[in-house]
């Protein structure tokens, strides 16, 4: 998924996804209801405004995300300070913490992994294809539209369900850099997605694992090693 | 070329505009089912346009346009129809495609969304590689290809579609003398023993004389004719290019620069 959001050039979307998903945990805290289910459909709704204003021609794409990304956050914080706190509860979500997730959320975050993988799956080459030449995709008939929507939809649930375990503050970081990682390879397509599939797992298990030896933040350890990678890789990308 | 054969692109009265200013102006012409149609002109001439007017991207003005004998408004059989942008070949070259995966897309349509390319799409993208002379290719990057390489994989993914006509839109920029001149060799394979009708914008009027079987200029107004009947290719230009063009043109020049003519 991070593969395709960078060769999209959209990576900052994941950051703006994070930071309205901020409004969205804020208001679900006010109103006393699940936050990742009001960060989840505060950030489909912003999903929504990024594609109307690109496709209306209101605005491009990486303006069009900033004006959502500062809308939800500054949203968010007016909600804050009418609230007057909730500090320590809006702290997990900034930075994450991955022993707050309990049952449902990991239920929830394993049917959205399932849907997520199904929808590459099914619709890998018309991804694909479109990211490397949209205007040639539509002219064959693809549904660029209704894809691309879809595509940013899932990016954005990804996103939301992945804040608890590292956080609004590193989230995009855990998306784009196995990606990121993998496009230093120079591989194939196919090449390029099982690597970063690989880099994402490897940052994901050894950073838990490290953190509970070294007993220090889990989500600056994930988002560390996933930038080590990243340096790895492109020092070999330099030598190769 | 037979004029009896099968009309696949017909425009009369054509008006089509750009940006509120009229770029083509009462086009009439008709191209038949496998001539190989130079398109020549200045730039800015409208080329571009003609073809985005024909391929249904831009709106028209006024005029009519058919395909295949169907008006373009109801024609929906765009699997006939294949097509190779003037920025085809100008990507991020960081893109991670091998040529194979690149030509692979062609074979994406509306009747497979959503399923894998089966055991004979990826047999066709082998052929198609074959005949452009890229099997050796297949597995590199497309970064890693010289241009014109890349415009021949373009033409790969284009043909892979098993179209009727292709159309071309300047493909041969920044290209060495002798990759263009195979390129269009390639091209007239394509044309003779497919029976594929291939219009391409070119700059290249020699080739266009030697190798194509009509040459449709276009600035504003649009004129076709058959290459065998012009007696003065230079006269038929200067519409298009301005009464002080010299072009210079005679049939032998063609063994002489292309060889096998």
């Amino acid at each position: 998924m991070g593969v395709f959001l960078i060769l999209r050039k959209e990576a900052m979307i994941g950051d703006g996804v994070a930071h309205t998903a901020f409004g969205g945990i804020a208001l679900g805290l006010l109103l006393g209801i699940s936050p990742i289910l009001t960060a989840l459909g505060v950030s489909i709704f912003a999903v929504a405004g990024i594609h109307y204003m690109r496709a209306k021609g209101i605005a491009t794409s990486d303006s069009a995300i900033a004006v959502i990304l500062a809308t939800g956050f500054s949203g968010g914080l007016i909600i804050v300070s009418l609230a007057g706190g909730f500090t320590v509860e809006l702290f997990s979500y900034l930075f994450g913490s991955i022993l707050t997730i309990d049952a449902t959320d990991l239920l929830v975050v394993s049917v959205l992994g399932l849907v997520t993988l199904v929808f590459l799956g099914v619709f890998y080459k018309e991804l694909l294809s479109m990211t490397f030449d949209e205007g040639g995709s539509r002219l064959m008939g693809i549904p660029v539209g209704p894809l691309s929507l879809a595509f940013s939809i899932l990016v954005a649930s990804t996103i939301v369900l992945s804040i608890k375990a590292v956080g609004i503050v590193l989230v995009v970081a855990l998306l784009v850099l196995p990606g990121l990682s993998a496009l230093q390879l120079r591989l194939s397509f196919r090449g390029t997605t099982a690597a970063a599939i690989v880099f994402g797992i490897l940052s994901m298990v050894l950073g838990v694992l490290l953190s509970a030896i070294y007993d220090v933040a889990t989500s600056g350890v994930i988002v560390f090693l996933a930038a080590a990678i990243f340096a790895l890789t492109a020092i070999y990308k330099r030598l190769g | 070329m037979n004029d009896a054969g099968k009309a696949v692109v017909e425009a009369r009265g054509l008006f089509v505009s750009r940006s509120n200013q009229l770029v083509i102006e009462d086009a009439n012409f008709t191209i038949t089912e496998g001539d190989y149609v130079g398109i020549v002109g200045p730039n800015g001439g409208g080329k571009t346009t003609l073809l985005l007017a024909i391929l249904g991207v831009l709106p028209t003005d006024r005029g009519e346009i058919r395909l295949f004998g169907e008006p373009l408004q109801r024609f929906r059989n765009w699997e006939l129809v294949a097509y190779v942008s003037q920025d085809a070949t100008s990507f991020d070259s960081d893109f991670p495609l091998s040529v194979r995966e690149l030509v692979a897309f062609g074979r994406v349509n509306r009747s497979n969304i959503g399923r894998r390319l089966r055991q004979e799409d990826w047999k066709a993208v082998d052929d198609v590689l074959e005949t452009v002379g890229m099997s050796g290719l297949s597995a590199h990057r497309i970064g890693q290809l010289s241009g014109g390489q890349k415009q021949r994989v373009f033409v790969a993914k284009a043909l892979v579609r098993n179209p009727k006509i292709l159309f071309l839109d300047e493909p041969v920029t920044g290209v060495d003398a002798v990759s263009q001149e195979k390129f269009y060799r390639i091209l007239s394979d394509i044309n003779l023993s497919k029976g594929i009708t291939i219009c391409t914008v070119s700059h290249d009027l020699t080739a266009v004389f030697c190798r194509m079987s009509k040459v449709m200029c276009v600035s504003r107004e649009v004129n076709i004719a058959d290459v065998s009947d012009l007696k003065e290719p230079g006269e038929f230009l200067k519409k298009a290019y301005g009464e002080h063009f010299r072009f210079a043109f005679h049939r032998h020049e063609c063994e002489g620069v292309f060889g096998n003519g």
